[in-house]
């Protein structure tokens, strides 16, 4: 009996020996599987606004096909995060809706580029029972004494003078603006800032400013959309895009020539050429209230950020190649998805700044 | 005592015509409280239910074989699925649980079984104030004690973040349910002559095992649909990945993304992810339970 079960608890060790020396085998053999596949298989991962992220999912997935061992995962955490990530380096590269203050570029421990990809352009939406095929016409005085607070119903004087063929509501207006910080309402404030000397000293512009007047907030582009969907009377400011998604009508804006202009990839581009002509080298610049008689005036890039001296020479080559493949070969896919591409003039710009940065 | 009753102050009050006044009142007081309770349980169950049933309503349509075999494809494109978010959310709670669940049983053992004086009390106050700290705070604390030593999003960090979160649940669980076990089988265990440590591994816990497997699983629940918590921790994954020190896609983070997103085509994945993380939640719990009650009947 003693000796079969000294026996037995042998076998038993003896097995459990064996049971452990192959798992290490194999996690050895496994290991260096991954260090051999890994080797080849670049991963870059970015983060940030989230105006651009169909567009950059769509571009990274094309990418990936046409160079599979390359894989570029970008998440929209919002512009704040993105800023903060890239600033913190737990990111290859960021990406904002609104430049960086000089104040955080100085924070970063290395210096930053801005990378203009695209544009986009922000409507002014609305819902007037009963005008849902109605394209309303605003004007840049009336838009900011609206969101002012001091235009308060749509039927006052001067809306209906820009208005003549419509038959505007006995309605009061309902502001909706975003509750999160965002680099739409930067778009759009700095609009408002620049074509109103009162909105400038009372309100100004940034990502969340204080706002004058009473009024509902959504979060999100899609927290706008839906409020003013909800609201009859109600208007706010979203990117194109959710405009058009959502089926809801946007204003024509009178631009800086003097002409009612609807938002459009053209319009859009238009203002992008005439702010072109004006443009810093570090491409910090808002396309508000731009020249030009087609202009569009409330649009603004949205910007990778990317440390021009890059740490990992293998990843650092990936990113640069990428970003350059995307503002070459990337503009059809932006037009699908209502992004508005570089013209060609600041394009020439942008990649003469992506060949200077070190890897 | 019929015929006394009748000269009794109480008696003849019983034959008046004021008992059945009295009765009445009392009836319809019950009706009355009878109707409220049956409301109540409607105002709790109707939303569950409209819940479920627009899910399912809404999510249904989005699910096809394709949807947990594929990967997402970028708008524009037709088809895809979210696999590499089944995938990760899997990783993600089972990772969260790894770290959460002995911790949690273990300090639930300390408290019920040995903890005494300020130490336990301390432990047990700071359970409490655990459990009420918003999901986004334990995020940003996982944001900082991984992620940015380790400069990168990783998965690792959003298990870090749930495990976390999973910690108090279990605890208070675990321990109301040791605590539950009668007292008269720890000292019957110890009559035997088992050491403390014995009588904990081999009677209480065993006696305890279905609460402590049922609040275990409501922990699990509870984080297989968090999202502020990976926001910065595990982020997302756009491509198929389990290594744990890369980011990775999770449901409610996909779900988030995509409800979020302009495009009705990501509207409708996001409703069948949303059907098929709530699916996951149900299953998991119906299993336990009959599990946790199948065990309990073998052992009766």
């Amino acid at each position: 009996m003693t000796h079969s079960s000294k026996q037995s608890r042998f076998q038993r060790w003896l097995a459990l020996g064996i049971a452990i020396a192959s798992l290490a085998t194999v996690t050895v053999v496994a290991n260096r599987a991954v260090v051999t596949r890994a080797a080849e298989q670049i991963s870059l991962t970015g983060a940030g606004a989230t105006f651009p992220q169909p567009l950059y999912e769509k571009w990274f997935a094309e990418y990936h096909r046409l160079y599979p061992n390359v894989k570029i995962n970008y998440q929209g955490i919002g512009s704040g995060g993105g800023i903060r990530s890239i600033t913190e380096k737990i990111v290859d590269f960021g990406a904002s809706d609104a430049p960086l203050t000089d104040e955080q570029l100085a924070a970063a421990p290395g210096k930053l580029l801005h990378i203009p990809t695209v544009a986009g352009a922000v409507v002014v939406i609305y819902n007037l029972p009963g005008l849902e095929n109605a394209r309303l016409r605003l004007a840049p005085d009336v838009l900011a004494d609206i969101f002012l607070g001091k235009i308060n119903m749509w039927n006052h004087p001067r809306i209906a003078a820009l208005n003549p063929g419509i038959k505007l509501p006995a309605l009061p207006i309902s502001v909706v603006h975003r509750s999160d910080g965002s680099g739409t309402t930067n778009i759009f404030t700095s609009y408002l800032k620049t074509v109103s000397p009162e909105w400038a000293a009372r309100v100004g512009a940034g990502t969340s400013v204080k706002w004058p007047v009473e009024a509902a907030a959504g979060k999100g582009n899609p927290g706008v959309a839906g409020q003013v969907k909800q609201i009859p009377g109600a208007i706010g400011y979203v990117e194109l895009a959710y405009a058009h998604q959502n089926k809801l009508p946007f204003a024509l804006l009178r631009n800086r020539a003097g002409k009612f202009v609807d938002a459009t990839l053209e319009t859009t581009k238009a203002a992008m050429a005439g702010a072109a002509a004006e443009m810093p080298d570090d491409f910090r610049v808002m396309i508000v209230n731009a020249p030009g008689e087609d202009a569009y005036p409330i649009a603004g890039f949205t910007w990778l950020l990317v440390y021009q001296k890059q740490s990992d020479p293998v990843k650092g080559k990936a990113l640069v190649q990428m970003i350059e493949w995307a503002l070459k070969n990337g503009d059809k896919m932006a037009e699908e998805l209502d992004y508005v591409p570089l013209p060609d003039n600041v394009q020439e710009k942008v990649l003469a700044t992506l060949r200077s940065i070190q890897y | 005592m019929k015929d006394v009753s009748v000269f009794t102050p109480a008696g003849r009050l019983l034959s008046s015509g004021l008992v059945s006044a009295v009765y009445r009142r009392r009836r319809l007081m019950d009706l009355l409280m009878t109707g409220l309770a049956g409301l109540a349980v409607l105002v709790a169950v109707v939303p569950l239910f409209s819940i479920l049933i627009s899910v399912a309503i809404r999510g249904l349509s989005a699910l096809n074989l394709d949807f947990f075999t594929k990967m997402p494809v970028p708008i524009g494109e037709t088809g895809g699925g979210v696999l590499n978010a089944i995938v990760g959310s899997g990783i993600l709670v089972g990772l969260g649980t790894l770290i959460g669940l002995p911790i949690g049983l273990l300090s639930a053992i300390y408290l019920a079984e040995y903890g005494r004086g300020r130490l336990a009390d301390t432990i047990r106050l700071f359970t409490e104030v655990m459990s009420g700290v918003p999901s986004i705070v334990v995020g940003i604390f996982a944001y900082a004690i991984v992620v940015r030593p380790l400069h990168h999003f990783s998965a690792l960090a959003g298990g870090v973040a749930l495990g976390i979160l999973m910690i108090p649940v279990v605890t208070r669980t675990a321990e109301e349910m040791i605590r539950m076990v009668p007292q008269s089988l720890r000292e019957a265990g110890l009559a035997l002559g088992l050491p403390r440590w014995r009588v904990t591994v081999s009677i209480v816990l065993p006696s305890a095992a279905s609460g402590i497997v049922t609040g275990a699983m409501l922990a699990v629940a509870r984080i297989a649909g968090e999202t502020a918590p990976l926001l910065f921790t595990a982020l997302n994954n756009a491509f198929f990945s389990t290594s744990l020190l890369r980011p990775i896609a999770s449901l409610p983070v996909q779900i988030y993304t995509y409800a979020t997103s302009p495009y009705e085509e990501l509207h409708r994945i996001a409703w069948g992810a949303v059907f098929v993380l709530v699916m996951m939640v149900l299953i998991t719990n119906l299993l336990t339970r009959l599990a946790v009650r199948s065990g309990y009947e073998m052992k009766r």
